[in-house]
């Protein structure tokens, strides 16, 4: 990963490939590069769209290394949907074969005139672009069906479907797994779109002929390995519940706990929610001869995912994802897994992101376009999302927009971006981060829950509110740093409970790149890239008044706790205190 | 028959068919029991689960849609609701594990009410066993006998597999054999108000 390929898709005469040292990047990766070189290359006033942005592809600081759980590929630029800076990532094969290449980060600028259609092909000889006018239009499952038969099946495909030709600004961008079918997507932000508006349509990375990134200090990496995945494997999340159920074994406490938005955010129980829960999921996806236990990437040792087959046996798609299923099942008042698995796949075939296009269509049922619960509705409106027809392309640019075009009053939206699946009335501290982080309502932003090692910001009071703010803004901190290594972050719990898992992680870190890595250094990245996504945000134009939830959230109790968000402005604006 | 006292249905299942029940633990089933006293006792005392493997295992509890922290200060009332959890991923993992150091994060739904007024008497709850616990914690709630109303079990019969229907060894109703293969079809046992049902096999966990 020593060198930094741009692309300008608006070259006059074609696309022109340029190759650089990485530079002032160096040791960097994942979140961290795209970031900082968004915040620094980007106009934060341009359009999203247009030839001023930029689209930073950037494998993490670990991967395409034999360390596991690191394959996960960030993709930068400034959002479409929300105008803020976006970091996007996924799991899948592309993080490590681009990483393995050699690619700190492959950056797409300008834009071509005209409608040529591109595909990027990327191996150890170099880069090579070529116009494709056959895959215009193609859905993920059949463009990569497509471009296996020419370049077969030991490379990894980046591809977008007919949404991000579309500019949607729900457009995804999709990553292979191990089997090459498209399921792992860059979701949140519209990233897809800006693929679209670049007229890139795939990338092919080929690694042929190369080898796994060599660690520095070969044997001390291969020890912190080793102790890194018997921490992962000995925890009870990352060894037997996550292996076992997925994410979604989330349902049933959020349900429970009665944080389970239902019917676009009117209650916090789902009389369906059983139904729904990654422990029924699991029983059908193995009684169906799928399984209930894989994983995106090679090396992963948590395996979350699984595969979910209809009652013939068949493929439909990959085990959606918790997010997923509230945002299709019980925020559509949907009790039923075999209508979510088919619309993941739709999702993922047409290149939308699960969560904004769930909350999209329960925001249409709210306006009354389809009812609550209506499964062959939802599939209904899918469908127009595919077909580019008009309403499929305002129900395809995302909550905030449907809810604007119908005159819904209450939209679950941060920035622009729909809320996943966590109500912040009774969970008062994720609706801080929502609120606050820079990228519109994103749960992931706080979801590396190893402040309690790293020690940012001292003692919490768990009684107090301003508790809630310290703790978003550790888990902020905490999430931006990891976000940058390439590793998932389902490694969360067992770094929050073993400390020796964390001290492997940074061991494996420190070993790689020949230095001495610290919890300080971690929570000092972490404050690195969240400053520079702040300075953009607010060259964008964003400012306090932006971070906070929906109005809804403050004046509508919720069942069944009743209550309202309640955090004030002022402690939500001093989170970025630092 | 006595709509106080609780016919009986004891079930004998070969192994691997236990799992058929856990829609219906997830869900919540009633169990009587001796209200008025800590969730910790509740758990170690009367349903004989370890303290140990409370703190090691259940680490998310739920009592009438509260996450609890303590189970030694938590007060059980008849009808309560009880949602037991293991682990959980992400940061809502986080925040609902008892006693947790994101616990903060969740506020105001945190258990924190210690007036139950109730008298140490028989009563029912109804519990709900989540993920591994199903497996861990299910067998021995079926065991000791779950109450269901007969419509509720004569729907539970209907929606099983032949795999299931195979695989029930026998069963008594109040204490006298009846063909397993007939239990969908009872309209005398759909008619009855409550029936404890206590389930065996042999080679569950
Ligand atoms: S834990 Fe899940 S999301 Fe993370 S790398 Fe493994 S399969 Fe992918």
């Amino acid at each position: 990963m020593d060198k930094i390929a741009r692309i300008d898709m608006g070259a006059t005469g074609g696309p022109k490939i340029s190759y650089e040292e990485v530079g002032e990047y160096s040791g960097l990766g994942g979140r961290a590069l795209t970031s900082l070189l968004i915040a620094k290359e980007v106009h934060p006033l341009c359009h999203p769209l247009g030839a001023e942005n930029k689209l930073v592809f950037a494998p993490g600081m670990l991967s395409g290394t034999t360390g596991s759980m690191t394959g996960r590929l960030s993709v930068g630029c400034k959002s479409p949907l929300t105008g803020t800076i976006k970091e996007s990532n996924a799991g899948g094969q592309a993080a490590q074969v681009l990483a393995r290449i050699g690619y700190a980060a492959v950056i797409l600028e300008g834009k071509p005139a005209g409608d040529n259609l591109y595909k990027i092909i990327i191996n150890k000889d170099g880069i090579t672009i070529e116009v494709d006018n056959s895959l215009k239009l193609l859905d993920n499952y059949p463009l990569v069906a497509k471009l296996r038969g020419q370049y077969g099946d030991k490379v990894a495909y980046i591809t977008i479907g007919s949404a991000g030709e579309r500019q949607l600004l729900a457009a995804s961008i999709a990553c292979t797994d191990p089997e090459l079918r498209p399921t792992r997507h860059c979701g949140r932000g519209g990233v897809g779109a800006v693929m679209g508006a670049k007229r890139v349509k795939a990338i092919i990375l080929d690694d042929a002929g190369m080898k796994t990134r060599a660690p520095k200090d070969p044997e001390k990496f291969r020890d912190a390995n080793r102790k890194f995945v018997e921490g992962l494997r000995k925890h009870p999340v990352t060894g037997e519940g996550l292996p076992a159920y997925g994410t979604n074994v989330l349902t049933n406490v959020l349900n429970e706990a009665g944080g389970y938005p239902t019917r676009n955010f009117k209650s916090g129980v789902f009389e369906g929610g059983a139904k729904l829960s990654g422990e029924a999921q699991a029983e059908l996806e193995i009684k169906r001869g799928g399984t209930a236990t894989h994983g995106c990437h090679r090396g992963c040792v948590i395996q979350c995912s699984g595969i979910f087959n209809d009652k013939d046996g068949n493929y439909v798609t990959k085990q959606p994802e918790y997010e997923t299923v509230w945002s299709h099942g019980g925020h559509c008042g949907i009790d039923d897994l075999d209508t979510v698995a088919r619309l993941d796949y739709m999702d993922d075939n047409i290149g939308v992101d699960t969560i904004e296009m769930g909350v999209t269509i329960g925001v249409a049922m709210d306006a009354g376009i389809i009812e609550f619960g209506d499964k062959e509705g939802a599939i209904r409106l899918m469908g127009e999302v595919g077909n580019g027809t008009p309403l499929g392309r305002v129900l395809g640019c995302g909550a905030e927009i449907t809810g604007k075009v119908f005159g819904v009053e209450k939209v679950p939206v941060v920035k622009g971006q729909a809320l996943p699946a966590y109500d912040p009335r009774p969970i008062q501290g994720i609706g801080v981060t929502y609120a606050t982080t820079t990228m519109g309502a994103d749960h992931t932003a706080g979801y590396a829950i190893a402040t309690n090692i790293l020690k940012v910001g001292g003692d919490v009071d768990p009684l107090k509110t301003e508790g809630q703010v310290e703790l978003s803004r550790n888990l902020q901190i905490a999430t931006a740093a990891i976000d940058s290594t390439g590793m998932c972050l389902f490694i969360a719990f067992a770094i929050m409970d073993q400390p020796e898992t964390f001290q492997a992680m940074l061991d494996m870190l420190g070993a790689f790149y020949g230095i001495e890595m610290t919890g300080d250094d971690v929570v000092a990245l972490g404050k690195k890239v969240l400053s520079a996504e702040r300075d953009f945000n607010a060259r964008a134009g964003f400012t306090k008044h932006h971070d906070r939830l929906p109005r809804f959230f403050y004046t509508d109790p919720i069942a069944p706790h009743n209550q309202v968000f309640s955090v004030p402005d002022e402690e939500m604006d001093q989170l970025f205190n630092w | 028959m006595n709509t106080l006292t609780p016919a009986t249905l004891q079930l004998e299942l070969v192994a691997g068919q236990l799992s058929a029940f856990y829609p219906l633990l997830q869900q919540g089933v009633v169990v009587g029991c001796m209200v008025g006293c800590r969730l910790g006792e509740l758990l170690s005392d009367q349903w004989g689960i370890s303290p140990d493997y409370v703190s090691k295992r259940v680490t998310t509890i739920f009592l009438n849609s509260r996450a609890i922290d303590d189970v030694n200060t938590a007060l059980i009332g008849p009808d309560a609701v009880i949602a037991l959890s293991g682990a959980m991923p992400g940061l809502v993992g986080a925040t609902m594990r008892r006693g947790g150091y994101y616990a903060a994060m969740r506020g105001a739904m945190t258990y924190n009410d210690e007036s139950v007024a109730t008298s140490f008497r028989e009563a029912t709850v109804r519990v709900k066993l989540f993920n591994l616990l199903l497996g861990e914690l299910g067998p021995g709630f079926l065991q000791r006998g779950i109450l269901l109303s007969g419509t509720e079990l004569v729907a539970f019969f209907r929606n099983q597999g032949i795999e299931f229907r195979h695989g029930c060894r026998a069963a008594r109703l109040n204490g006298l054999a009846i063909d397993p293969a007939l239990l969908t079809e009872d309209a005398d046992l759909a008619r009855i108000k409550s029936v404890r049902l206590t389930v065996e096999c042999r080679d569950a966990v």
